[in-house]
Parts: structure tokens; C-alpha cells; sequence
């Protein structure tokens, strides 16, 4: 691209979904690119995250429909379940991916460099080893522009050290030799949801501890009631309003003290184990980052323009470690935008207040899709809306799958017919989801949603009924 | 190593340039000094031509895209020469590192494959629902908006921030115009149109502005036009009245050095050669090309400049120097039939004298007394022209002014 002497034109710092996707755009580009990666391509993201546990997840679901096998005529008198099959089997998947993202950097010529960076001066990176792997040889490297996709990792309470023991994280959770007797999962977001259904089905005595007043407090208040709704039925204890007062280890396990936050009750819970999944805290602290003079804010995020500029005009940040919506698919386009930006190329920035219009997606069952406003805060917010909302439950399709729960929920301005939120509880929620957020990125409304004639019988009637029903005629209601 | 073909300056104003036509592409062998592209300013359209002999490797800019004043639009070298481009201003950033390396390039970079900037198209191809709607309930002209979305789309936000409302939705109501009163539509400017707003703003903001008035008796200019018009034809020459103001003008000048002034802080410059500047009006704005040294040409000579300078104002084929340098504008604003104007004076110039249409009026002449009634007064008919002088009170006082002005009437009614 330019006349420097620079070793690279850009170098990405981080290999996950957000730095190895925007390596691949600015090598698309023209430029000479090259990925740092401490551990493996593909990030937490495919080896410690969306894609080994939907892995898990499928297997609990698989074994939840044997659970109900005689509804569909089956009958299992000696069925085995072995969880450490289920275990290996997302291993071999990871590998799998992670390959594939190798073969991804070398058709287009990224080089990729093993080992940790830290920043030497605002242009140059010492590679060396780190606790992930060691390095034989540390090296710097140069580069003009540099992107930070350094990613996060899993916090945890004040006081309360992840042994990967007793006291776990979602790494360790992943790949558990034996199963739990008793699990207590602090943190009902993604992670906490995801794992307490998976080792709920596998037969593990799960207890959700949640501070806010609903399990998936980001989400919409009926998609809360919803899965609240399922997980109780499926045996889960959920303990919500409650904080995580203290966490012991004993000689059995853990204790783990929770007080209600209204009542002021507390209760001790002896678990096997205890899952921390309340939050994460950016990968920021160990690079170096004072020799470039890129700010960060109290938590260690990086801030960035809606094109992820840093401060400093030549570094860029993507992904979780700019604290904007910790999500793999979040990341990745963030990595185009700032890979076509670093090239001069049009783009589509991503300004502040568009991050919330992007997908978040729970894979527990029944799955959780959502984009946009809850209902509540486009109330709060003060816009005049209508309100779609349609169940699964007389939907076909729905019904031949054996699904009985879940609906979609379409909120839009009344005015306009601007899409401001889209909710899906149910089966497949997240796979129906993208037609409503394309929509909404296009500006096209519940009106023609709703004549976008939908194939029968589909999971995606639902939508176009709750379309229908923004529009106060849904047809099967 | 590759000649870089840059966007020049034309002009000290002139910040940037489009490119309006490559007229060579990558692979074609261009000759030094053979024109390769066209391009705009806000001023003027002009040729670049070829800063060296060679093939045309690489365009950098292409057609309808906008640059800075010294950005690289293309490369000049040897068949299949490897180009290798600057750095963009997105690398270069506040690096002590990049200050202190030499610029050689990297020998492991691949050649690059620089993709250019795409200019955002101004047109639509799609317009939202959400957009739809809105644009139909406030009767908007949806070409009247810059749409920042991908290829330019209009977003509601575009729209939002068009009607001036924001993120909150917008306020019925009041500010909804009803379909009986259709919103006035915006029409964009022309970049020449900013440039004519910004210039006159800054003209009445800077010089105080005082006009003074004469009248002159046309008479021997247009005997002498009439006599000339048809030998000067035969030589090509479309003998108009213009010359004879320019002409009457730059022998004024001469008697009057500070009007062929400019003030400054420092003093009053004063302009030791005279060139003339002419307005000219084209399709969709004024241009005033200037003629060079116009006290030393002849009648003919100043024709010859004058039709010229109007041919290629109007074709669009000025060159920017011709459009510089001047030191004092002529406006002949009576072609268009106004009697008298009040110019706004070309900066940093002290004046400019506008020509009000020539026409034949009644007027005294009398043998007698210059005042008192006389036996010998007489109401003749005279072709007549009104001559305004606008000028800089900073440099000028209505004495001095009005003996420039009464130069310019003595030369012309004393014609031939």
C-alpha cells in the first residue's frame, strides 16, 4: 500500500473471530498483513466458546429428545449417556474449525505469528512467550497500521480466585472430566444460560445465582418470563435478585453464600463446583500499551470511533476488548470496517448507538434471539410504538418439531413503522433472527414484513404473523 | 521509478480538484506534455498534461473523485514498472518512528494494489420504507439529501438530521407543513456558487465600499465602432464595445497608480503592470479572466483579448492563470440591459468599474455659459452610458476617484 519500511502494513494483534476476519479483509485489500496469536486461531470464540459449546449444547438436546422419546414412539431400555463422548466430540469440531482458519491465513498470504505482543513503540511489536505457549525465539515486528483484537477473558467476584477446580470458568467447563453432583452457576447471561442447560440435562442439580430481578437481565421481560418459565420446569433452581455474598472452598466442594437482595435472607449452597459467568474483563492489561499512548477507560477497554480508530490514528481496536457488545459476529465486522478503513475503501461504520441493534443470540433451549430496544426501554426512551407479538405454539412446523414454547415479539415505531426491537424465544430463534435485522438495517417495516409472502410450513410464519399482529391482523390468532 | 502525476495548484484559493476524464488509460503511452486527464475546480476545468514520457502504469483517482491539491491521480514510467504509492495520511500519524526512517521502500512489500477511495455516488437506487414515508409526509425531494449510508443510501437518520430533528423521532405537528404550502426544496451549490458567495461576503466584509457615478457620451466610440466594425471583421475580430472600456480604463490607470492598488497592513501595493479583468457571466456563474499587460495593446489587440477570453470563459477552456493576477476589474453588466450597477469590488483590488447599457438619451449641450441658461443650449440626442466606480475608501477618496472615473469619460468621448 505505501512507501514505509515498515515490516507489514497491517498487523492485527489477536487471531479470534474479530482479528483473524479483518485480517483476511485487509489482505483481500492489498495489504501485507500479518496475525499475532498467543494460543490458537479462532480465539475463545472457536475454541473456548460459541463454537464448542453449541457443540455441548447439541448433545444435550439430542439427549433431551430421548428424554421424551416415547412421544415419538421410540423406547430406549438401556440408554447410555456418556458425557465425556460429548466432550470429545466439541474438541474434534474445534479442531477442525481452527484448521480451516489456517488454511483461510495462507490462501491469503497472512503470516502468522506465534507467541504474545507487546508493544515496543506505537509501530512495533516483541512477539515472545507467554503462559499459553512458549516461544523459542522473541522477534519485533513492524508494522504501519496495527488493529488490537486482543479479546477478554472471564471475571470473576471480588475475593473469589478460578481455581478451574472447584471454582470454575467457562474454559474449564467445557471440558469436565466427570460431571458435577451439584453445580452453581453465578450469572445467568449467555454462558451462564447456555452451560447450567446443557449439565441440567445431562443430570447435574443446576442453581442459577442472578443479581438482577430476571434471569438474561439484558433481554425483553416476557423473553425473561418465557425461560424462566422452561428452565424451572426443567428442574433448574433459579435465584434471582440474589448476590453472591462468598464463595469457600471445602474439603467436599464449595460453599457458596447468597442473600436476597430484597429480603435481606441468606442462604448457603453446598455445590461441587461453582461456575463464575458474570462478565468479562478485557485482554489490555498485558500489552504494553503505554508505549503507544492509546487510552483505555477505568475497566481497560479500548475506546474507538465508528471506525474503531483509537486514539492514536493508526491503531485500531475490535472485538471484546473494546467493551462495545462482547460478541464474536460484533467483532468480525468490526474487523471489516476497520480493515477497509486502514485501505481507504468505503465502508459502513458502526457508530455508538448502532451496537445495540445488532444481534445477541443464547443458545440454551428454548433459544433466545434479540436485537434492538426491549419494550421497556423504547417506553423509557419515549418513542410511540406497537407491539406484534405471536407464539410458536399454532405455528405447524413448530408443532412437528415437538416445540410447545416461545413466540416472537416485534416492537416499532407507530409513526413510521421503523423496526426499534425484535425479540425471538423459541425454537431455531437465532437462525430466524437475521431476516429482522435486516430488515431493520434497510429501514423495512412490520407492513412489508408482513406481505413478504413466508414459505409454508416454516418457523419463519411466526415472524410474518407477528408482523401481521404489529399491524393488529395477525391471520392464526 | 515511476513519475507521480499530482493535482496541481490553480490557484492560490483552490484547495482541491476533481477529476473529470482520463483521456489516457493504464497501458497507453503518453507523450511529455500530452494532455492525459481533465479536470474541475471550483474556479475552473482544465487539462494536466503528462509530467514525463512514458506509459501510463497506474490511476489512482478516478473519474468524479475529489482531491487535495497535491495528491498523487495516477503514475507515468516504463512499461510495467512496479508502482510503488505513497503512504496514506492514515499510517503516518504522529509516529517518531516513521520521521525517523528514511522513505525507501520495504523490499519484501508486494506491489500494492492501491484501492482507490470510491466517491460516494449522489444517487439513489434505493429508498426504505421507513425513508418513504417520511419523505412523503414532509414533501421532500429526496435528491435534495446526502445520503451516508452504503452507495450513498438516504438513512432515516440523513433524513432526520435534513429536517433537523433527531434521534427521538420526529415532532408532529407544528412543524409538518401542510400539503397546501409544499416545502421550499434545497438546491445545492455548485462549488462555483460557493466560491462567488464566499469572495463577495469577504469583498463587502473588507473593503469599505463607495461608489461614484459618471455619465459618458458614447458618441465618438460608437462612430468610430461603426466605422471599424466591418474592417475588423474581415480581419476576424467581432469589434464590440468592451475593448474601448478597457481600453479607456487602462490608460486611467496609468494616470492613476493608486487605483491599480491593493491595501495591506503593511502598506499600499501598488501594482506596477495593469491587467484587466472582465466579467464574464457563463451558465451558471461569473468568471473574470484577465488581460495581461491590457495597457500595452491596441484597440485590436484588446479586441482580439477580450472575445477570446469571453469564447473560452463560456466553453469552459480557461487555464487557471488566465483567471489570475488581475489588478482591476471591468464589469460591463449594461449587456444585459441594466443602466447602472453597484459592483462589489474583485479582492484584494481597490476598484472596479461597471458599465451601464449604452443608450440614446436627451442631454444638454450648450455654447454658453455652463449653468445659466443660454441661448446657445440645445437638448441633443446622445448615445449615453452610466459608468459606476465601486471603490475601496481605504485606498481611495471621492477626489481621487472621480479623477480615475473622469480619465476613463475623457478618453471615451474623445475618441479617435
Amino acid at each position: 500500500m505505501a512507501t514505509h519500511n515498515y515490516d507489514y502494513d497491517v498487523l492485527v494483534l489477536g487471531g479470534g473471530p474479530g482479528g483473524y476476519v479483518a485480517a483476511i479483509r485487509a489482505a483481500q485489500l492489498g495489504l501485507k498483513t500479518a496475525v499475532v496469536e498467543r494460543e490458537n486461531l479462532g480465539g475463545v470464540c472457536l475454541n473456548w466458546g460459541c463454537i464448542p459449546t453449541k457443540a455441548l449444547i447439541h448433545n444435550a438436546e439430542v439427549l433431551e429428545t430421548l428424554h421424551d422419546a416415547a412421544d415419538f414412539g421410540f423406547g430406549f431400555e438401556n440408554l447410555t449417556v456418556d458425557f465425556s463422548k460429548a466432550v470429545s466430540r466439541s474438541r474434534g469440531i474445534v479442531d477442525r474449525q481452527t484448521k480451516g482458519v489456517a488454511f483461510l491465513m495462507k490462501k491469503n498470504k497472512i503470516d502468522v505469528i506465534n507467541g504474545h505482543g507487546v508493544f515496543v513503540n506505537s509501530h512495533s511489536i516483541r512477539v515472545g512467550g507467554s503462559e499459553y505457549a512458549e516461544v523459542k525465539e522473541e522477534r519485533t515486528v513492524s508494522a504501519a497500521n496495527i488493529i488490537l483484537a486482543t479479546g477478554a477473558r472471564a471475571a470473576s467476584l471480588p475475593g473469589v480466585e478460578i481455581d478451574g477446580d472447584r471454582v470454575i470458568q467457562y474454559r474449564d467447563a467445557l471440558v469436565l472430566e466427570n460431571l458435577p453432583k451439584k453445580l452453581v452457576v453465578v450469572g445467568s447471561g449467555a454462558i451462564g444460560m447456555e452451560f447450567s442447560y446443557v449439565y441440567n440435562t445431562y443430570g447435574v442439580d443446576v442453581t442459577i445465582v442472578e443479581m438482577m430481578e430476571t434471569v438474561l437481565p439484558l433481554e425483553d421481560a416476557e423473553v425473561c418470563a418465557e425461560v424462566e418459565k422452561s428452565f424451572k420446569k426443567a428442574g433448574i433452581r433459579l435465584l434471582t435478585g440474589t448476590r453472591t455474598e462468598q464463595v469457600e472452598k471445602t474439603d467436599a466442594g464449595v460453599t457458596v453464600t447468597v442473600k436476597n437482595v430484597k429480603s435481606g435472607e441468606t442462604e448457603t449452597i453446598e455445590a461441587d463446583k461453582v461456575l463464575m459467568a458474570i462478565g468479562i474483563r478485557p485482554n489490555t492489561d498485558k500489552l504494553g500499551l503505554h508505549a503507544t499512548g492509546v487510552d483505555t477507560d477505568k475497566r481497560g477497554f479500548v475506546g474507538i470511533d465508528e471506525v474503531m480508530r483509537t486514539n492514536v490514528a493508526h491503531i485500531f481496536a475490535i472485538g471484546d476488548c473494546t467493551g462495545k457488545l462482547a460478541l464474536a459476529h460484533v467483532a468480525s465486522a468490526q474487523g471489516i470496517v476497520a480493515a477497509e478503513t486502514i485501505a481507504g475503501v468505503e465502508t459502513m461504520p458502526i457508530p455508538a448507538e448502532r451496537y445495540r441493534f445488532l444481534p445477541r443470540c443464547t443458545y440454551c433451549q428454548p433459544q433466545v434471539a434479540s436485537m434492538g430496544l426491549t419494550e421497556a426501554q423504547a417506553k423509557a426512551e419515549g418513542h410511540d410504538i406497537k407491539v406484534g407479538k405471536f407464539p410458536f405454539m399454532p405455528n405447524g412446523k413448530a408443532q412437528a418439531l415437538g416445540a410447545r414454547t416461545g413466540f416472537v415479539k416485534l416492537i416499532s415505531d407507530a409513526k413510521y413503522g421503523e423496526i426499534l426491537g425484535a425479540h425471538i424465544v423459541g425454537p431455531d430463534a437465532t437462525e430466524l433472527l437475521p431476516e429482522i435485522s435486516l430488515a431493520q438495517m434497510m429501514e423495512i417495516t412490520p407492513a412489508e414484513i408482513a406481505r413478504n409472502v413466508h414459505a409454508h410450513p416454516t418457523l419463519g410464519e411466526v415472524l410474518m404473523e407477528a408482523a401481521h399482529a404489529v399491524e393488529g391482523h395477525p391471520i392464526h390468532m | 521509478m515511476p513519475t507521480p502525476i499530482k493535482m496541481p495548484q490553480l490557484g492560490e484559493t483552490v484547495v482541491e480538484g476533481t477529476v473529470s476524464r482520463w483521456l489516457k488509460q493504464p497501458g497507453e503511452r503518453v507523450e511529455r506534455q500530452e494532455i492525459v486527464l481533465e479536470i474541475s475546480t471550483d474556479k475552473i476545468d482544465t487539462e494536466i498534461p503528462a509530467p514525463a514520457a512514458g506509459t501510463l502504469l497506474q490511476i489512482t483517482a478516478s473519474e468524479g473523485q475529489t482531491v487535495r491539491v497535491g495528491t498523487v491521480i495516477g503514475y507515468i514510467g516504463a512499461p510495467g514498472e512496479a508502482v510503488v504509492t505513497e503512504q496514506p495520511s492514515v499510517g503516518t500519524e504522529q509516529s517518531p518512528v516513521t520521521s525517523e526512517q528514511s522513505p525507501v521502500p520495504n523490499p519484501q512489500s508486494p506491489i500494492p494494489n492501491p484501492q482507490s477511495p470510491i466517491p460516494k455516488p449522489t444517487g439513489r437506487e434505493f429508498v426504505s420504507p421507513v425513508v418513504a414515508r417520511m419523505a412523503a409526509e414532509h414533501s421532500l425531494d429526496l435528491d435534495s439529501i446526502t445520503g451516508t449510508g452504503l452507495h450513498g443510501r438516504v438513512t432515516k437518520k440523513d433524513v432526520e438530521n435534513f429536517l433537523g430533528t433527531g434521534d427521538k423521532g420526529l415532532e408532529t405537528g407544528k412543524t409538518t407543513p401542510s400539503p397546501q404550502s409544499p416545502v421550499p426544496t434545497l438546491q445545492s451549490l455548485t462549488p462555483m456558487r460557493r466560491a462567488i458567495a464566499e469572495h463577495m461576503e469577504r469583498s463587502v466584509r473588507t473593503s469599505p465600499h463607495v461608489m461614484a457615478l459618471f455619465e459618458a457620451d458614447m458618441t465618438a466610440v460608437v462612430r468610430h465602432r461603426e466605422a471599424h466594425k466591418a474592417a475588423y471583421a474581415a480581419k476576424g475580430i467581432d469589434l464590440t464595445f468592451t475593448p474601448y472600456f478597457v481600453a479607456a480604463v487602462a490608460e486611467a490607470l496609468r494616470a492613476n497608480p493608486q487605483v491599480n492598488s491593493s491595501f495591506t497592513a503593511e502598506g499600499l501595493l501598488l501594482h506596477p503592470r495593469i491587467h484587466v479583468g472582465i466579467a464574464v457571466a457563463v451558465p451558471d456563474g461569473l468568471l473574470v479572466p484577465v488581460i495581461r499587460d491590457a495597457d500595452e495593446l491596441n484597440l485590436a489587440g484588446l479586441s482580439r483579448a477580450v472575445n477570446d477570453l469571453a469564447e473560452r470563459a463560456r466553453a469552459n477552456k480557461l487555464s487557471p492563470d488566465e483567471l489570475q493576477g488581475g489588478t482591476f476589474t471591468v464589469t460591463n453588466h449594461g449587456v444585459s440591459g441594466s443602466l447602472l450597477g453597484t459592483p462589489i469590488i474583485n479582492q484584494p483590488q481597490a476598484g472596479i468599474l461597471g458599465i451601464g447599457k449604452i443608450e440614446k438619451r436627451p442631454v444638454v449641450r450648450s455654447g454658453g455659459h455652463p449653468l445659466l441658461p443660454s441661448a446657445d443650449d440645445a437638448i441633443v440626442i446622445r448615445p449615453m452610458c452610466y459608468l459606476s466606480f465601486s471603490f475601496d475608501h481605504r485606498i481611495l477618496d471621492g477626489a481621487e476617484a472621480d479623477g480615475f472615473v473622469g480619465r476613463v469619460v475623457q478618453v471615451l468621448e474623445n475618441w479617435g
